[in-house]
């Protein structure tokens, strides 16, 4: 693995803390906010932006977990990433105000994806988008309300999150692609 | 080989007569006088006009891996069917088949439609016949029972008159047992063999595979050994009962499939009963671990469920009646011929559509298209070690002469000085590759398609004139 | 092949949790273009669908059971047999994907009044389906399908050989229900017309792969030929008996499934009555209660009630039939989703 590491685990922790800060401010306060983590990493990113809110707040605003596996345009990723990890929405989303959290915006694809399937489980208020990183190469018109960190890329790297949830430690890199088993052109 | 290739450029057209052909240090086979050896042949207008054995530094090596020369194979059961299925196959591309295949003579069964049970229709396939131009000689059966039907005899004194060589309803079994009685008699009476397909219909009621593992794992419904077996043993107690009545009749049991069956042959012969028997080159190769797409002969490794695929399950083109069996029936077939209870290798060449062979498994017809595959075969079990080369050649030649009564012209069927010349040239360090355009037969319903065998045919040549020539 | 477990361990302790596989985050990819037999599926892929299906059970529990995953595809159900519950299940499946549904009912012919397959096959991928969902009744129909067709072949069952989903849904339902969550080293009793029937095939594949000790009980003119596949499978590695003895088959069994009896086996002289077989063979709460205590009751359906299983067990405590009713829909889907996948094709627009 060959890659520079573009954000410290205390970067990721400072951003993380930012984004909480700014959601409320943006929502002008706690009420009506649901956070909704978008499979994988964004959900443990949703979490710990809950925590922040809690610890700031005193509010525990509740989260859920998104899988678009089925909500993907492009089927030949399948043979590629078949296994689905699940979607678990424990709240009515009637008139809540949705902040989708993950972890990379690329093309904007997993996003059109995430409203997809969000507006099959009811309808929101209002819909917020909170990333990491954000490495551009958009392809769709979808912007992130809130951006831990504008990262330039070429499409030959890959941007790889990794939270101490998943993959033992915080911290993001960026990499070649053919370093990679398969890029996620998803992002 | 360089050798034989000028001089088979010298040999002329296809059915034209053999002016010159010296094949000069080659492996000559002579079943029929029981010699084989380095040796010289020359062949002019048609006739053997000499035939030189090797010895000493002559000899030297020239062995029988190289280019082999035999008598022209004679082939007991082939379905041409014309007049009536000319899609399949033509009296003309059958006969072409043939020749590639190596054979001179081929005996080919009445189940056309009409069926071949009147002298009429007869003289219609030998028209067909003569105007291929092919010098590969044509008998035919009689049928046994008028129109095929089971219930009354055919005209058999008129079939005999006209020539056939014996009287069969292949294809299907004589289901009447008093019919086999009379047959047999009457048939003994005019000399002629009875041939029978043995099969207990009752028993094999939709079958579609041999009853074993196969079938068990495939889902198909089994072909059981016995319904071969209960038919060997009726055939048997009745030929054994008319012979005190008429002492020439004689029963041929074609197409032989199971340990049991050929069991039963021996013991009967050993008993002095006048009956010969075939096994095809498929039912002593081949296996119905084809059909669970496992690819090997029958003296490889065996099939095993839930073993790796090597190729397409449920292909029809191994579907045949009787239906390829197990790897020990294989063996039984394989041992038959090496101590003689088997007489004769025979194809049960039966070509057929891709309108009838491409469906499913369970409706598809019966039948390998088989004659031009068969020495490839046999060559294949001799490199194995499971077959001896002499005794291949002569269940090819001298074996089913012998079932045939040694009816003339095929006798004598040997490499004899002022014989015509009735061969077979063939490379056995050589091969081809089975494909449908190699194929010439019409038929390209065989499971060998896209497989290379041992052996390549190099030469035919059939009473005196060219059958078939590979240049 | 599938990997198996003699002895009874779970096999899922002998697959490290995270196999190197193909995904980025290394899962096992799905490589199979058809679903024709259970026999060719690895352990990891049984995994696999199984896994997914679960994902589909949550999606069918949703207010809008929909995903759009298969947008766009058509899926074409092409049954030469008649069968409702099968045919119903694939449609919901499909639709549940979003995809379009095709239905024929077409009818089996050796004269050559209809189309040959073939060209019925070829003429639906010229039609623009990409997954071909078919249930014929001669055995090895669907791989000659298979070589003919473009897109996905899914057998839905192939005269007496295979039936695939129904080994799935059937796996799916025991581990739901099994303390433990897995059928190794439970004794599992498929009991009934074992000669003729497709789903104890494909079921006798997918659970001695899971290391079930595997009984299969009825008359013996209904198990002809499998005591030669017991010996030759044990030579293998995989055990599994064969018995007419009802009582020992029952005896502590986990899971019994109760096979259907067709009137054709009276007909054909395999059976001399189905009164005869009721009484030696079915299915009743006094056989019942030799199984262990909750034993799980099993049936393909549809059933004939009072001949292979007596209405009260069938929906007594114990029978998850229904459950299995529900689990077929989540596994079609799940097959369907990862079929789609290897096919590679893009779905929606």
């Amino acid at each position: 693995m060959n890659g520079r590491r573009i954000m410290t685990a205390d970067e990721v922790r400072r951003a993380t803390v930012r984004i909480s800060h700014e959601i409320v401010e943006k929502q002008a306060g706690t009420d009506g906010l649901v956070l909704v983590g978008i499979q994988r990493r964004g959900v443990p990113l949703a979490r710990r932006i809950a925590d922040s809110i809690d610890e700031n707040e005193g509010v525990r605003i509740p989260v859920g977990a998104l899988d678009i596996t089925f909500y993907r345009d492009d089927l030949s990723l399948v043979a590629q990433q078949p296994v689905v990890k699940g979607t678990d929405l424990p709240f009515d989303l009637n008139g809540s105000t949705v902040v989708l959290v993950d972890d990379v915006l690329y093309t904007g694809r997993t996003i059109r994806a995430a409203m997809d399937a969000l507006v099959d489980f009811g309808r929101p208020r209002a819909i917020r988008l909170a990333v990491l990183v954000d490495r551009g190469h958009r392809e769709l018109p979808i912007r992130a309300d809130h951006v831990g960190k504008n990262v330039p890329t070429s499409r030959e790297e890959v941007v790889k999150v990794r939270v101490t949830e998943i993959d033992g430690e915080d911290g993001v890199d960026l990499e070649r692609a053919d370093d990679v088993v398969a890029a996620t052109p998803l992002g | 080989m360089s050798a034989l290739a000028a001089e088979v450029a010298r040999v002329g057209e296809v059915g034209e007569v053999v002016v010159d052909l010296e094949i000069s240090r080659a492996w000559l086979v002579d079943p029929s006088s029981g010699r084989e050896g380095p040796g010289e042949l020359v062949v002019t207008d048609g006739v053997i006009d000499a035939v030189n054995w090797l010895s000493g530094d002559e000899a030297d090596g020239v062995d029988d891996r190289g280019i082999i020369v035999a008598p022209g194979f004679v082939d007991l059961h082939a379905h041409f069917r014309e007049p009536g299925d000319e899609d399949a196959e033509t009296i003309a591309s059958g006969l072409a088949a043939a020749a590639h295949g190596g054979f001179t003579t081929v005996c080919l069964m009445p189940n056309t439609t009409p069926a071949l049970g009147e002298p009429s229709v007869l003289g219609r396939v030998r028209a067909a016949a003569a105007a291929s131009g092919s010098p590969v000689e044509v008998m035919a059966y009689g049928a046994v029972s008028a129109g095929r039907a089971g219930e009354t005899l055919a005209a058999l004194g008129e079939l005999a008159d006209a020539g056939v060589v014996g009287f069969s309803d292949d294809g299907l079994p004589v289901r009447s047992a008093t019919l086999l009685r009379s047959a047999l008699a009457y048939a003994g009476m005019l000399g002629l063999p009875v041939v029978d397909h043995p099969e207990d219909a009752s028993q094999t009621d939709g079958a579609e595979a041999n009853e074993g593992l196969v079938a068990t794992v495939l889902g198909l419904r089994g072909w059981p050994s016995s319904a071969e077996a209960s038919a060997v043993a009726r055939d048997l107690a009745i030929l054994a009962d008319v012979r005190a009545d008429v002492p020439g009749a004689r029963l041929h049991l074609t197409h032989l499939s199971t340990a049991p069956a050929l069991e039963l042959v021996r013991a009967a012969k050993a008993a002095g009963l006048p009956v010969t028997c075939d096994v095809t080159p498929h039912h002593l190769a081949l296996t119905d671990a084809w059909l669970a797409g496992w690819r090997r002969f029958a003296w490889d490794e065996p099939w095993r469920p839930g073993a790796t695929v090597e190729a397409s399950l449920y292909e029809t083109s191994v579907r045949v009646n009787p239906p390829l069996r197990s790897v020990a029936d294989a063996a039984a077939c394989r041992a038959a011929l090496e101590d003689g209870t088997a007489d004769a290798i025979a194809t049960d060449h039966a070509p057929h559509t891709s309108v009838a062979k491409d469906v499913e498994f369970g409706l598809a017809s019966n039948g390998i298209s088989g004659i031009e595959t068969a020495l490839g075969l046999l060559l294949a079990a001799v490199d194995a070690g499971e077959l001896s080369l002499g005794r291949a050649l002569a269940a090819l030649t001298i074996g089913p002469s012998r079932v045939l009564g040694f009816r003339p012209p095929t006798v004598p069927r040997g490499l004899v000085e002022g014989a015509p010349a009735d061969l077979v040239v063939f490379d056995r360090s050589d091969s081809w590759t089975v494909t449908a355009e190699s194929l010439a037969s019409k038929g390209k319903n065989s499971p060998l398609v896209g497989r290379a065998l041992p052996g390549r045919v190099l030469l035919t040549v059939a009473g005196g004139r060219l059958a078939y020539n590979a240049s | 092949m599938s990997l198996a477990a003699p002895d009874g361990t779970d096999v899922r302790a002998l697959i490290p949790d995270v196999p190197a596989g193909d995904g980025p985050d290394g899962e096992k990819a799905w490589r199979h273009r058809h679903l024709l037999d259970v026999d060719v599926l690895t352990w990891p892929e049984i995994e696999l669908v199984l896994r997914t299906a679960d994902s589909m059970r949550e999606v069918l529990a949703r207010p809008i059971a929909r995903v759009p995953a298969l947008r766009g595809a058509t899926v074409t159900i092409l049954f030469y047999e008649a069968s409702t519950r099968t045919r119903v299940s694939f449609e919901l499946a499909a639709k549940a994907l979003s995809a379009d549904v095709v239905n024929i009912a077409a009818v089996s012919s050796s004269v050559a009044k209809g189309e040959s397959l073939i060209d019925t096959v070829r003429t639906i991928e010229a039609l623009g389906a990409s997954t071909l969902v078919m249930r014929h009744p001669v055995s090895g129909a669907p791989y000659l399908a298979a070589e003919h067709f473009g897109g996905s072949v899914i057998n839905a069952g192939d005269g007496w050989h295979a039936h695939p989903t129904q080994a799935l849904l059937d796996l799916a339902t025991m581990r739901a229900h099994l303390p433990g969550g897995s059928v190794a080293g439970r004794k599992v009793v498929i009991l009934g017309d074992v000669l003729h029937s497709r789903v104890a095939r494909s079921n006798l594949w997918t659970l001695t792969a899971a290391g079930a000790d595997v009984w299969l009980c009825g008359p013996a003119t209904l198990l002809r030929g499998f005591e030669a596949w017991a010996a030759a499978s044990a030579a293998a590695g995989r055990r599994f008996t064969v018995t007419s003895d009802v009582r020992a088959a029952m005896r502590d069994a986990d899971v019994v499934m109760a096979l259907r009896i067709q009137r054709e086996r009276m007909e054909g002289g395999l059976l001399p009555s189905l009164r005869e077989y009721a009484a030696r063979f079915g299915l009743t709460r006094e056989r019942l209660g030799l199984a262990r205590t909750g034993a799980l009751v099993m049936h393909p359906g549809p059933m004939n009630e009072g001949v292979e299983i007596a209405p009260d067990v069938a929906s007594g405590p114990g029978s998850v039939i229904a459950d299995q009713v529900s689990a077929g829909v989540a596994i079609r889907m799940a097959l369907l989703y990862l079929l789609a996948g290897a096919r590679g094709s893009g779905g929606s627009a």
